[in-house]
Parts: C-alpha cells; structure tokens; sequence
C-alpha cells in the first residue's frame, strides 16, 4: 500500500509477530470459545469455517451463533453468547480480548452497541456476509482515502484483528445507520483527517520511544470541540479495542515476543489505549449529552464488566512507554525534602561494619547517650565490650550473643546533603544469602577492610575472604560508587604505608571488579577510637598525612543515584511486618513511581489487590513516598499470607512478570566451581531467592566485546561470561534487564559461595 | 524384599518370586520391571455377569492373573506400584488378552518371569534383597523461613514436608516480631517433624542449615520436648545429629551425605556411596576437565577408547521401554567392569541421581585426559 511508505520499516520488521497472534487466534477458534474476531484476522491467511442454516441452506461463519440471512438459530447453538443476541459476536470478542486490559477500569460500555451493528450489517449484508464483512468494505474505502493513510497504518499494524479497526462504533456514533458509500467516506474523512494527524505524531513519537512525548500528544487530543472529541474519541477506542486484543494475544504468546521486542506498533497502540482512557474519563460528563456517544461509552463498560476477573496468570505485556504519571508523583522542583540514599555498609567478617554504623548513629544523634550507655553496660556484662556500637543494630538476641550480624539491618541518619539509609549487612559466609537480599536495594555502599595486619590478607583470601565476593556483589547490584573504609586504622598505628599497600592491592581487584577509580574514595579512620568518621581526626598520627575528606562528607559527596519517577510504582518487599491489628507492612525500596495512601497496588506473585494504607519512613508517616524511599507500606483489604518478601508491589495496570524459566547473561566469579547443564544453584534476582537449575548453556561470550565465540559449550569456568537458561523451582517476580533495573539482576550461587551473577535478558515462557 | 523362589540363569530367562516388605522395594521392583515381562498376582477384579434372569450382576472377584507388562506407574508418595498389560493366564472370569491392571502392594507376593535377566536386573535384585544396607535418615533442612522435612531411605529420597514461611528482618524496637516469627516457624518444623519423623523407623534424625539456625532450632526441639514431655524426642535425644549446610534447599542435602558425622552411619550404603562419587566426578571436573565427561555420546567415545575408570549412569536410563536402549546400557556397565572400571548406577529418586539425570543420565571420570571431546558434538 502506497501510503504506508513512512510506517514500513517496522511494519515489515514485526510481521512475523503477528503470525503468532494468527496462531493464537486459531487455537482460540478451536476451542469455540472466541467467535468472530478470530475468524475474521483468519480471513487473510486461511479460509473461515462455516455453519450452514437449516432453513436456507446459508453459509455462516462459524463464530456466530444466528443465520445472517433468515436470523433462524444455528443448532445445536454453539457459541452460548448471553451478551450477543444478535448474533454478533464481535463485541463478545472484544470482552474476552478486553479482560485483560480494561480489568481494573471503571466499568463503562454497554451492549447496545451491539445490535446497532447488526443492523448495519444487515443493510450492508446484501450479499448476505456477517460483521466481517463490514470490516472489509471498510477496509477498501480507506485506500479510497489517503488521508486516511496513518489509520490504515495503524490496522496493519494489527492486521489480524482489523475486524474493528473501523468499527461499526464510527457508524454508530455518526448516525450512518444506513451507511452508504457516500456518507461513510464523509465521516470517515472526517475523522481521518483528524486522527490521521493524530496517529502519524504518535508515530513519530514511538520510533523515537519517548514516552514523555508520547503522553504530551496524548493530552494535545484531548479535545476542546465536542464533534472533535467525540471522533477522536471513536477512533481512539477502535485502536483501544484492537490494541487490547494485542496486548491480550500478546499475553498468551509471550513466550514468543517476550524477546524484549513488543512490537513498536503494539506500544503505538498502547498509547492510544491509555490516552483515550483518560480523554474517556475526562470528557465523559461534558459529552455524554450525544447520545450515540454514551452508547459507545456503555459499550466499553460490557468490555469492563466482562473483564473484571483478574486472571493473574494471564497477564498482559504492557510496555511502560504508555504510562503516565499523575502530577503529584513527579517531585516538586522545589525540593521540599532532601533525597534518600540507600547505604549499603559490606565487608568480610569481623572488619567493624555494624560497630562503624553504630558509631555514627550515635555520632548524628540518633542514638541516645542514655540509650548507648545501656548497650555499653549489657555488652560488658558479657564479655563484649567492644561490640557496644555493634549492639545498636545487632539488636536479635541470636547476634548479640554470637557477636555477629546476621540479617541486614536498616537504620537512618542525616547528612548534610542526604536522608541516608544505612544497609548493616552480615559478614559472614552463611549470611551472604541474607545480605543479598537485604542490600540490593542500595544506590551507594561503604566497603569496610579491617586494616590490622593479617585481617586484611583474610579478607582478600580467595577462598574464605568476603572481601572479594562483597565488592563483587555490590558492582553486580548496580552500585557504581564506592567508600573504602579501611577500618581499625589504630590496630596499626594509623600506618600511612599499610594504608597504601591496601589500597594499592585492593585497588587492583576492585577496578578488575569495573569500579571506576574517579567513584572510589579511601578513607583510612577508626570507628572505636572514632578517628575520621565525622569530623577531621585529632589523632597526630593520622593527621600527619591524610588530608582527604572524613566519612561523612565522603558520604554527602556521593551523586545522587537517577530515580525512575515517571514509571510506573513498583517496590520489591523485602521484608513483610505484622502489625498487632492484622495490618499488613510491606517494607523495601520504592524502585519506581510513586505511593501515597489511598492508591491501589498488586501484591504479586499472589496476584491480589490491596490498598495503600499508610506510608512510613524511618518510623515516620509521610504522605507521599518517590522512587528511590527506603519506605514501609501497610496495605488494606489484602491478608498477610497473600504479602511475602521477595515480592514485589506495582502498579495493577502494570504488573511485573512472574516466571520460572528465565535466559541469564552470566559473568562466572573466580574460582568458582564448574557450571554444568543440571547445576544445582540458589537464584537471588532482587528479595527473592529460589533454588534453580542450569538447563541450558545457550552461549560463551567474550567477556570484552560480548560476541558469541562458542555455541552450546560442556561447562563453564571461571571468569568466563555466558548466555544460560535457568529454571526455578518456585516462580519468582522477574523483569528483563532492560525494562527494569532493579528486577533484571539476578545472582547465583552455589555451595556457600557467589559463583556467577548476571542480568535478566530474557524471560522465557513455561511450554505448557 | 523376600526373595520366596528364584528359578532364573543369568542371562537368560527365569522367574522370582518375591514379596516386598517396604517402601523403598517397590522402587526396586519398578526397575525391575521392564515391558515385555510377565506378573503374576493376586489381584481383585470387578467381573460382570449375566444372571438368568437377563440382568447384569457385578461382584468383586479375587483371583490370581498373569499378565504381559505394557506399562508401569509409579506412585512415590502413595508407596504403590501399578503394573498394567493383557492377561495371559486363562481364567474363568477373565478371558486371554483382556485388560488388567495390578496393583504390587506391600507384603503380597508376586512372581515376576522375563526373558532375560541380564546383570543389572540381577544386580538390583540382589540389592534389593540385602536388608543390611538400609539408611533411613530423616533430614530437616532449613534456612530462616524455610524448611524441608527428607526421609532418605536406601534408594530414594522422600520429601515429607515443606514448610515456607516470612520472618521479617530485624526492625528497630520492632525486634520482638522477628523472634516471634522465628518461633512460630520453628513451631511449624516442630510439629511436621513430629509428624513425619519416626524414630523406630529412621536411624538418626539430622538437623542442617546454613548460620546458626540449625542450633536455634535444636535448642527449641529439646526445649519442646521437655516442656510438652514429647517421649520420642526426649528418648533419642542423642540421635538428633546436627550438619552445616549451605543452604535449605533440597540440592543441600548432598551436604548433608557428605557431612563427615552423617557419613559414618551410613558409610556402607548406597546413598553415601553415589554421593562420594559424584563429587570425585565434579572435582575432576573443575580439576582436570579433560578427563571428566558426560552426555552419552562422549561417555560412549571415551569408552570406545578404553579410557572410562569409573561409570556413573542411573537408574532411569535401564527403565527405558525400548529394549535395545536398555540392552545398550547394559553392555556399557557390563563392558566397563569387564575392563576392569567400576559403574556406579545411581538411584533417580535420590538428590546425586537427581542431579546425574540433569546432567543427560550419565558421565564418567577417565582414566587417562582425551582432550579432543571436547569437539565432539554431544
């Protein structure tokens, strides 16, 4: 088609795509569940089915359930279509296509709709065809106009289900219930010159990918003239039905186009399912005086109420381009609050992290004098003196009593520039588990050495040390900058020379690691005899040759992390909390978006909705809580058993994947054992963890230009980068790498040990 | 298993007569039989027959059937072993060539007949038999808010129970929660333990986890115990051992076969021994990969060239229907100890077969390095 020239590049480039919506369709019709739609996207590829009426002998379509020429019924009556007593079962489609997308809408849309169409069908139908019929005659007229050109672009887009693209809703709405040639070419003139400017902007914004221009368009249709809108709004809701079908058949084909790739058309589409949604709901009152508009809009609330059951598992694949972000969820220029910094405080067993947080919890005030001298008594009645500091955040029994840190510990302080967020993880080798889940959330993290002699060389060992595996963790989890702490400085002598021979040593292993030397800062102090935490040290000793920031300003001196804010909500729960009145707390870091009470969120993997109820941070209520808010959620109207960590809340209209199969790009660690096809191994990809299995070794890759240099290889070894697929035992909350960060890293282990992280880079579909 | 009569050459056809007394002989009857043999049982079948006066009268007959094998199913955590094929032993009520499903429960004999008793199936017949070797060892394998309740019997491994649950982290004042969780996730490992563990039956009772959960709970268990005066935990105290894992999560329990402390009682079977050699093979993979291989093609290339030491294969490989498959596993085991290798045929229903049939069935460790595998295509 000739007017198609500017949309052609990706037209061509996802058409395979939509043979698997033709496959879908086809499976659908087999099952005799969806009707005409299907049948109708069949036309171009294979002949419809048909049914022949007892009484004039007709050739019917197989989807629909009455003889089109006498309106006799089809015996035996297959499709039990309550909605459709017309026979027409497009809008039955539509609801079944609709469950997905219009699941958490307001209902709106009726069925009236439906028998208007038929009675266009009728007067079109002299040859006796069904509503598919219409789709056809209409999809001539469009080549009748070119300025029609970007609609049809946007029905062959959708090819398969062009069956609405022009719907029977414009005839409806324009009264052409006779519709003749000549008046439809009118109103679709009409209209075309309108969305056909709308459609090719959309376009343009799509092939740049910019959702922000995206919605900008969105609210430039959002129309002043009542005629305007209401043709808009038509055409819209064409694109809203078709789109749905595709996001609903993309849903189930997942498995084939999860590649990353929802085709760009879909997302051009999905823009319009959103924007007209909202023109919809704004303009509903001010036009709902036209009555064949609220016709349409009763049409939609069919689609609605058929689609209310939340199927979780068949989820749809909306991509976040579309997604628009209410005002009050940008942060204000004004910056009424300082930022939250997530610190992650690593390190190997025993180097003083939980001691050095201690220290400056109290250094900042956040710990009483009172408060400390209990710790300090309760420490020395055992035996701990020096682990006083420790005992404001190893607060269990169990830690005190073993003296070290087991789950990572949240506690908060002031800086200058940041509301910080400190991270106390454990050291300890069987801790590493723990300490993953609890630090992946950090933007920022303080790697503490233990700088007395022979600790230090412990820590490097490559066997036992945590150092290694720490610093190596905290690149995988994003974290680009980096405190070295080199603790315990007064063990010796505030050395200047053990100070350089560490960071000489340490240095080298951490910029192999992909540490940047200019996001590295060393700081030697003593979190004991507190020397250089937050003020400059008074020792003469240290004084005598550092003259570089204390640990406080190196802090306040971090960057910002960038925040996701115009995404929509989503928060991996670290850690689910009880409440005495059955009130459910989901805490963890918001990734992305924003959350203030009232707003309803999916707790996923159980699939449930609940209710924002309050929002805490660091004990504190607050009203509104952005990306990056380390931040504790009590949720309504969900019980606690639906609420787990390793979970995740989001958006209902935008749920996470939840998959068992995924495809990993994988660095393996030094020195870590074989990986084989079968390996057993503990997957971490955010809170979540699950045992999982090496199914299969797609791919070696060169681990400096990423090419593929061997196909399906025995095992790998250390320090080698491979494509792996995975399987896990229980499902977990999953995205792809490059939709989402924070849920696109995953970690495996095995034996005790880290031995290959890695990133989501495809999630693949259970063949079931 | 009771072996009542055998009456077989090896290599050659035979019957047995045998009873199994447990739940781990069903499994070995499962690999015992193939399609193509013949059953004999007691089994019950419902008989329809016409009454004079021309209606139908159903009734439960008992009667003994022999039938071809055509298919087997079987049922792990039901203990049942379900046998179907066409009968063969004319009967009154059924007729030649009908239908019939067996049901192998315990303590009912039944005489198995094949064509061919080839080494394997002597060997596991022989296995089976040998009472001496029995480990059964309970296993809680746990981390914080997860716990798996194992019965390790002498050729398969059974989950009894599951338990997940959330325990919070550790939340300023809000510490008291995290202990509270703590316990009542203990309280549930507690009660499926005492549900599920049996002290008549398993040897000793272990206790493993990652970190110091493993003595939290055994603290808890003893504390129990005493407090709610549970007799059998009280009176085996001294069976409870306690292992460091990695993990809780089922391939940990390798681990635990492998912890010096559980090996010791039970060095002599079976279990133990598939994990110890599973272990050599994957230190000799990380060691020296070129004298380590896997998938059937390799092993069979390595094997060509004289070069297989020790032979790791399972169990599911030799229940193959076809038998020419299972005649070719069969020479592969045979020829390997005949030249002078060991095999190793491992149990699928244990966590190191599990893996094994991961890693396609079968591997081996070499006696001398052959590189050039490495190109071949598996």
């Amino acid at each position: 088609m000739p007017h198609k020239v500017n949309y052609e590049d990706y037209d061509y480039g996802d058409y395979y795509e939509y043979e698997d919506y033709d496959d879908y369709d086809y499976d659908v019709e087999d099952n005799g569940e969806a009707p005409t739609p299907a049948s109708e996207s069949k036309q171009e590829t294979s002949k419809p089915r048909v049914w022949s009426c007892a009484i004039c002998t007709y050739d019917n379509e197989e989807g629909i359930s009455v003889c089109d020429i006498c309106g006799v019924l089809r015996t035996p009556l297959v499709n039990n279509n309550s909605k459709t007593a017309g026979g027409i079962c497009k809008d039955s489609g539509a609801s079944i296509m609709a469950k997905s997308l219009f699941a958490s809408l307001p209902p709106r849309t009726p069925k009236k709709a439906v028998v208007i169409q038929r009675q266009n069908d009728g007067s079109l139908m002299e040859e006796g065809n069904n509503c598919h019929k219409l789709g056809n005659t209409k999809g001539k007229f469009h080549e009748f106009h070119e300025a029609f050109s970007s609609h049809s672009r946007s029905k062959f887009n959708i090819a398969p289900f062009k069956f609405d693209v022009p719907s029977p809703d414009d005839l409806v709405s324009n009264g052409l219930h006779s519709s003749k040639t000549g008046s439809k070419g009118n109103f679709l003139d009409l209209k075309s010159s309108r969305v056909s400017s709308s459609v090719s902007e959309k376009n343009g914004s799509v092939t740049t990918r910019s959702s922000a221009k995206t919605s900008d368009i969105a609210n430039a249709l959002m129309p002043k003239d009542k005629q305007d809108s209401m043709d808009e709004r038509n055409s819209l809701k064409n694109e809203v039905r078709a789109s749905s079908r595709i996001s609903d058949s993309s849903s189930l084909v997942m498995a084939k186009d999860r590649l990353g790739t929802i085709d760009e058309g879909n997302r051009s589409n999905h823009c319009t399912v959103d924007d007209s949604i909202s023109s919809s709901v704004d303009g509903t009152e001010s036009s709902s005086h036209t009555g064949n508009l609220t016709s349409n809009m009763k049409n939609m609330s069919l689609t609605a109420k058929s689609g209310n059951s939340t199927n979780v598992s068949a989820r749809k694949t909306n991509s976040h381009t579309q997604y628009k972000p209410e005002k009050w969820m940008l942060p204000d220029k004004k910056g009424d609050r300082m930022t939250q910094l997530n610190l992650a405080i690593v390190g190997h067993v025993d180097s003083g992290k939980s001691t050095l947080s201690g220290r400056l919890l109290f250094l900042l005030g956040r710990i009483t004098q009172k408060q400390m001298h209990k710790y300090e008594k309760e420490a020395k009645l055992q035996g701990k003196g020096s682990f006083a500091y420790a005992w404001a955040l190893d607060e269990s029994a169990e830690e005190r009593e073993r003296g070290i840190t087991m789950t990572v510990a949240v506690a908060y302080f002031d800086s200058k520039n940041y509301h910080v967020v400190v991270l106390d993880s454990p050291g300890h080798k069987d801790f590493v588990p723990n300490m993953i889940s609890g630090a992946t959330q950090s933007d920022a993290a303080i790697l503490v050495i233990d700088a007395s002699v022979g600790s230090f060389e412990v820590g490097m060992n490559t066997a036992k040390g945590l150092t290694r595996e720490h610093a190596q963790l905290i690149r995988s989890f994003g974290v680009d900058q980096l405190i070295v702490a080199v603790n315990k400085m007064d063990a010796v002598q505030y050395s200047k020379d053990r100070f350089d021979s560490i960071k000489v040593q340490l240095g080298t292993f951490l910029r192999s690691c992909g540490f940047k030397d200019a996001s590295l800062t060393w700081i030697p102090l003593s979190a004991l005899e507190n020397q250089n935490l937050v003020t400059a040290p008074d020792d003469g000793r240290l004084l005598s040759w550092y003259k570089g920031p204390c640990l406080l300003d190196a802090i306040d001196s971090l960057r910002p992390p960038p925040r996701e804010f115009s995404k929509p909500q989503l928060m991996p729960i670290c850690d689910v909390l009880k409440s005495q009145h059955g009130q459910v707390s989901a805490c963890g870091k918001l990734e992305a978006g924003a959350l203030r009470s009232g707003l309803k969120v999916l707790v996923l993997p159980s699939g449930e909705v609940g209710t924002v109820h309050s929002i805490e941070r660091d004990s504190q209520s607050c009203s509104i809580a952005r990306a990056g808010d380390n931040i504790a959620v009590s949720l309504q109207g969900i019980d606690v058993s639906r609420v787990m960590s390793g979970g995740v809340l989001c958006h209902p209209d935008f749920p996470v994947a939840i998959a068992t199969h995924l495809e990993l790009k994988v660095l393996v660690l030094d020195f870590a054992p074989p990986i084989l096809i079968g390996s057993q191994l503990e997957c971490h990809i955010h809170h979540a963890k699950e045992a999982a299995r090496i199914v299969k070794i797609t791919s070696l890759l060169d681990t400096k230009t990423g090419k593929v240099t061997k196909k399906s290889p025995r095992c790998l070894t250390a320090k080698q980068s491979a494509i792996v697929e995975v399987a896990l035992q229980e499902p977990v909350c999953v995205e792809e790498f490059s939709n989402c960060r924070a849920l696109g890293r995953a970690f495996l282990r095995s034996s005790g040990r880290t031995i290959a992280v890695g990133i989501v880079t495809r999630i693949i579909e259970d063949q079931q | 298993m009771r072996i009542v009569r055998k009456d077989l050459i090896p290599n050659g056809p035979g019957s047995v007569k045998m009873i199994p007394v447990d739940s781990d002989d069903l499994w070995f009857a499962y690999n015992l039989v193939a399609a193509g043999d013949s059953v004999l049982a007691v089994t019950v079948r419902k008989v329809v027959r016409q009454t004079k006066s021309g209606g139908k009268d159903a009734e439960r007959v008992k009667l003994k059937l022999k039938i071809k094998v055509e298919a087997l199913d079987y049922d792990k955590e039901g203990s049942a072993l379900r046998i179907s094929g066409k009968n063969i032993l004319e009967n009154e009520h059924v007729k030649i060539g009908a239908f019939h499903s067996l049901e192998i429960e315990l303590h009912r004999p039944f005489v198995l007949t094949k064509d061919v008793w080839d080494s394997v199936a002597l060997d596991t017949l022989h296995q089976a038999s040998d009472s001496a070797a029995t480990a059964d060892l309970a296993v809680v394998l746990m981390q914080e808010g997860l716990a798996n309740i194992f019965l390790v019997g002498r050729s398969m491994t059974i989950t009894r129970s599951r338990i997940e649950t959330s325990i919070p982290r550790k939340h300023g004042p809000a510490v008291a929660r995290y202990e509270s969780a703590l316990n009542k996730f203990f309280d549930s490992v507690l009660h499926a333990f005492l549900k599920h563990v049996d002290f008549n039956v398993v040897r000793c009772a272990v206790i493993a986890s990652p970190g110091f959960t493993k003595d939290q709970f055994h603290r808890y268990l003893l504390l129990e115990a005493e407090r709610r005066q549970l007799r059998p935990i009280i009176a085996n105290k001294s069976r409870i051992v306690i292992v460091h894992t990695s993990s809780g999560y089922k391939h940990s329990l390798r681990e635990v076969l492998d912890a010096s402390n559980v090996m010791n009682l039970i060095k002599e079977t079976k279990a133990a021994q598939e994990v110890k050699v599973l272990k050599e093979f994957f230190n000799m993979l990380s060691n020296d990969p070129t004298r380590a291989c896997y998938g059937p093609k390799h092993v069979e290339v390595a094997h060509e060239r004289m070069a297989v030491q020790t032979l790791l294969i399972t169990d599911d490989l030799f229940r193959n229907f076809e038998i020419a498959t299972r005649k070719k596993y069969v020479d592969l085991v045979n020829s390997v100890k005949d030249s002078g290798g060991t095999a190793h045929i491992f149990s699928s229903m244990h966590v190191s077969g599990e893996q094994l049939g991961q890693l396609t069935g079968v591997a081996a460790i070499l006696r001398f390095p052959l590189p050039d595998l490495e190109d071949i295509e598996m």
